[in-house]
Order: C-alpha cells, then structure tokens, then sequence
C-alpha cells in the first residue's frame, strides 16, 4: 500500500507562513482538504506533489522524499490534477489525455505503443469520453473538460492523485459525477486527495477530511470527527450547526452569523 | 494520413530546388540545364551558371527557410503564443545594429558578419536575462523583452543610415536590413551549417516534452517534463537556428511567423508531425521565394524579405482572421 508522509511541515508563499507544523500519514482511500481561501491548501497541495518545496519538514512516498524523485519517476507515482490552468483549446480530448504516458517513455521513445493507446481507451471509457475523444478541449462543457483532466490522471497510471478543486465552477450534477469518478479511483487502489470547498461534498465522498485553519490542521478523521460546529467556527470563523442524518451530514450556517474574526 | 502529408510535403523540396535552379536572371534552354546538372565538370556557361551560382543559392534557400520556420514553430511551442517570430529573441535586431555601427565607423568588411553572429547571440542572452523570472523563462517578459530591445536596436540602424547618407555602407545595410541572398556561396553555407546543425538537433530533442508543454507549463511539470531545462534548450536552439538564417540572408520576415500556421493547416498540431512539417515547407517556401525574386526583375534582384513580406502578410492575415478563435481555454 501507498504510504504519503508528511512530517512536521512548514509551508511558506511569498515569504508569509501558510501552515507550520503539518503531521499527516496517508495511506488509502479518499481524503479531502478542506479550509478558508488562502490558509495554504493548493500549497500543500503542491508540495505533496512534489511541485513545491516545504519551507521545513519531509515529505515522502513510501519512504523516499518526493522532491528526490527523477521527475518522471515522479509522475509515474503521483498524479497532480490542476483543472485551473489555461490550456491549447485546439487540443483534442484523446491528445491530451495521452500525454499522460509521457513518463512512461524514455526521452528517445517517441511512438506511442500498444500499451499507451489501451491505457488512454480504458481512461476514455472510464470517464464517458470515448463518444468525445476527437473533440477539442475548447468545445467541451466545464464537467466534461474536468472528465478529461481525471482521465489524465487515470491514464498517468499514479498510485497518488491530488486533485485541486475537482468540482468548482461545475454543476450538481456535473460535480456528483466527478466525485463518483474521484471514489472509483479510490476503489480501484489509489491514494486521492481532494481539496474541496463544499463541506457536504466531503461529508459525502471523502473517507477521512483534513480541516485546515489557523496555520496548521485544526482537525483529522472522518467526516463525523473532523467535521463539527467547532472545528468549523475554528477554521472559517463561522458559526455552523452541523446535523447528521442517516444520508449523511447537513450543515447549516446560523441564523444571526456572528462577526467574522 | 499524417505520414501521407508529411511525403507528399518531402516531395515539394526537391520540386522547388529544381525550379529554383531551373529559372534565374539569365535564361538556360531546358536541354542545356538537363545536361548540366547531370554532368557537373562538364563545363560551359550552363554548367558554371548551375554549379557555381544556383546549387549553393537554393541550398542556402532551404537552409534559411529550414532554420526559420523551425525557429518559429519552437518559439511559438515554448511561449504557447501563435503570433512569436523568431526575431523576437533579439538576434536578429542585435546583429543588425552592429552591422549597421559596423559600417558607421569603417570596420574591413571581413569582421562584419562574424560581428553580427556575435552581437545577435550577446542580444538574445540580454533578452533571455530579461525574462528571467528565478530559474524560469517567464512566457511575457520574454515577448516584452524581446519587442522592446529590438525597438531600441533597430533605431541605432536608422541612426545610422541617416548619418551615412547615400555611402556604400548605408547600402549595405539596407540590403541586409532587406534580406537578400545575392552573392552567397558555399563559404558562407558552411560557416552557418554548425549553429543550424546544432540548433536542429536541439529542437528536435525537445518534441516530445513540447507536445506535452501544450498541456500549459504547471500540468507538463506534474508530468515530468523538466520545464526549467526545456525552455531553455529551446531558448538556445532557436536562437542558433535563427543567428544562422541571419547570418546567410540578413532579414528575411515572416518565414518564421507564417510557415508554421500553414504547416499547422496541413499535419495538425502534434510536434512530431508539425516540427518536420514546418522544415519542408520553410525550405520549400524559401526556395521559390528566392527563385521569383530572381527572375522577376532581372537582371535586377527585388528583395528576398521584401517580396515574402509581400506574400507574407496577406496570407498571414488571411489565415489568423479566418481562424481567430481563442487559442487557450
């Protein structure tokens, strides 16, 4: 089993310390980041992908520090999923997504092999995007140009996925199917972390939720532990009533908010 | 079907050398120009016309348009911008104003075109310092570095024309500023062929990380694609791609902006196919560039860059407006 370990990690932007003294061990299954604008989760993010340098402490998979991994070695383990970033619009859906075999070829193999072409079509059927392979990524809908991001990461073939922001700027429906996409990759083996700002979204689909707040984690566990009135007041500065009810949590912004601190 | 375009644009290279040697100033009867080109120490005006003038002349052609349009294809690649010319590193700007100070104070002719690699190579590392953003290239410094130095360069050669007034010097700036091919030959072939070599084998290196880099820089890197290491090789071999067409033709606009949209019209966007794609029509494109600007006005020579600046744009515009939907997403 993946083993992501982080230990006593300091994240710094620009100079300013985002979060201290970060403890995690991750090993399975799906887990969400949860927290305010700002307080540090894309950073952390991209440290754990190998794409950022903590300020202090080790990151690192199955005992190896992950900025020590060759690049692509890297790439073959962790999968960063970043929907934000502009990209070509004339790129077609089946393109892009095969550039994810890119680190399983040494620099001098060009071609794509038969290994290559079944991955990218098994990644396609997975995320219902074999009707679209031919399309340009400039037509698709929000929804389906994230489908193409997670079939990349899929086809990546990465036993770490780190997604930011899975399901901002999609619709209900859209981000339910995400996130069904977001567990199947879980079931199938993988390590996925979620940084998500819907509190319901990882109530619902994350087996364990990581709160951050107040430069470090305020808490860690399942969504029932993590997520609570105080833990959220904690981070957000928000009074919350949290109601579990047999379909899950439901959480309910009080009626007279006090002044945000 | 890739493959079948890519053949069929192979074929167009040789077909364009051959009309490039076929027609000139002076005009040479079909039979004689068979005869010669099969016999070349057979001798006679036909054959030194062919061997001495035209064989070097076109291969210098495809050389310069080769090296351009791989240049452009690259830079356009690295910055993700379909609008760059390989001009904008500074080299061509850089060796034009030395050029240009050159022939101001008088330096002997010889040292001129090594001067103008010299200086060109100096200009596109000021560019490339410039756009440093820490170990990064950073994709808008590089284009607001490069438009505004080759801005201040290209007044030092005004400058200096107008303080020249009507000398031989002044003259030869303006046909280097006009992009010419006129009196080159195997000397000078040879003298580029290394940076062209070089700057080739470069590129090509680079085409496998480059398709992924369409994926945008962040996404490549999680991809494992050394972005830092990439857009630095590809910094250095369109700079020596681009110092090599400069060095063989003076300016010659265009070829490097143009060639790799119409390139891209016809093998799509995939490097593996567009990089090769781009050689063959940049030489091709060249080679009968060179051959009309020949033959039209002989026995007088119109510009190289001044008459593909006339095809150029049109076609430029034609192209960009028709398609101008939003490149990134």
């Amino acid at each position: 089993m993946t083993q992501l370990v982080l230990e006593r990690v300091d994240i710094e932007r620009g100079g300013r310390t985002l979060l201290r003294d970060v403890s995690l061990a991750l090993g399975e299954g799906v887990v969400a980041v949860v927290g305010p604008n700002g307080v540090g989760k894309t950073s952390l993010l991209r440290a754990m992908a190998g794409a950022l340098a903590p300020a202090s402490g080790t990151i690192a998979l199955d005992g190896i520090a992950v900025r020590a991994l060759e690049p692509r070695e890297r790439a073959r383990r962790i999968a960063l999923v970043d929907p934000g970033e502009p990209v070509l619009a004339a790129l077609t859906v089946t393109d892009a997504v095969a550039a994810a075999r890119f680190p399983h070829h040494r620099w001098w193999e060009w071609d794509a092999t038969a290994e290559d072409g079944a991955t990218v079509d098994e990644a396609l059927a997975r995320t219902e995007l074999t009707a679209l392979r031919e399309r340009e990524l400039g037509t698709l809908s929000a929804g389906e140009r994230q489908r193409v991001w997670i079939a990349l990461a899929i086809a990546q073939r990465a036993s770490v996925v780190l997604l930011d922001e899975p399901t901002s700027h999609l619709d209900l429906r859209a981000s339910v199917e995400t996130l069904q996409l977001v567990r199947e990759l879980a079931a199938g083996g993988a390590l996925v972390v979620a940084v998500l700002h819907q509190l319901e979204e990882a109530a619902a689909f994350a087996d364990r939720v990581v709160v951050l707040g107040c430069g470090g984690v305020i808490a860690d566990g399942t969504p029932e532990a993590a997520l609570t009135s105080d833990t959220i007041e904690r981070a957000y500065g928000v009074a919350v009533t949290v109601e579990h009810r047999p379909d899950g949590l439901a959480f309910h912004r009080n009626a007279a908010p006090r002044a945000i601190s | 079907m890739r493959l079948t375009r890519l053949l069929v644009l192979a074929a167009l290279v040789p077909l364009a050398m051959l009309i490039g040697v076929a027609f000139g100033g002076a005009a040479i009867a079909p039979g004689a120009l068979v005869h010669a080109l099969l016999h070349p120490s057979a001798g006679g005006d036909a054959a030194t016309i062919v061997w001495q003038l035209r064989v070097p002349r076109v291969a210098i052609a495809a050389t310069v348009g080769a090296c351009l349009a791989l240049a452009g294809t690259l830079l356009q690649a690295l910055l993700r911008n379909p609008i760059v010319d390989p001009y904008l590193t500074g080299v061509a700007s850089g060796a034009g104003a030395s050029i240009a100070i050159a022939a101001t104070v008088g330096v002997a002719p010889v040292l001129v075109p090594p001067l103008g690699f010299v200086s060109g190579l100096a200009t596109a590392v000021l560019v490339a310092v410039l756009a440093r953003r820490g170990p990064r290239l950073d994709a808008e410094r590089l284009v607001l570095a490069g438009v505004s130095l080759s801005a201040l360069l290209s007044s030092i050669v005004t400058l200096a024309i107008e303080r020249l007034a009507r000398g031989t010097a002044s003259e030869a700036i303006l046909s280097w500023l006009a992009g010419s091919l006129a009196g080159r030959g195997w000397n000078e072939l040879a003298a580029a062929a290394p940076e062209a070599i070089a700057g080739a084998l470069l590129g090509a290196a680079t085409i496998p990380a480059l398709n992924v880099l369409r994926l945008g820089e962040g996404r490549a890197a999680s991809l494992g694609v050394g972005v830092v290491r990439l857009q630095w090789a590809l910094l250095v071999a369109s700079t020596l791609l681009t110092a090599a067409a400069v060095a063989l033709a003076g300016l010659v606009g265009f070829v490097g902006l143009v060639v790799p949209h119409l390139a891209r019209r016809v093998v799509g966007a995939d490097l593996r196919s567009l990089v090769p794609a781009s050689v063959l029509v940049g030489a091709s494109l060249v080679v009968l560039a060179d051959a009309l600007a020949r033959t039209l006005a002989a026995p007088a020579e119109i510009p190289l860059g001044v008459l593909l600046a006339f095809v150029g744009v049109p076609t430029f515009l034609v192209l960009y407006l028709r398609g101008a939907a939003r490149a990134y997403a």
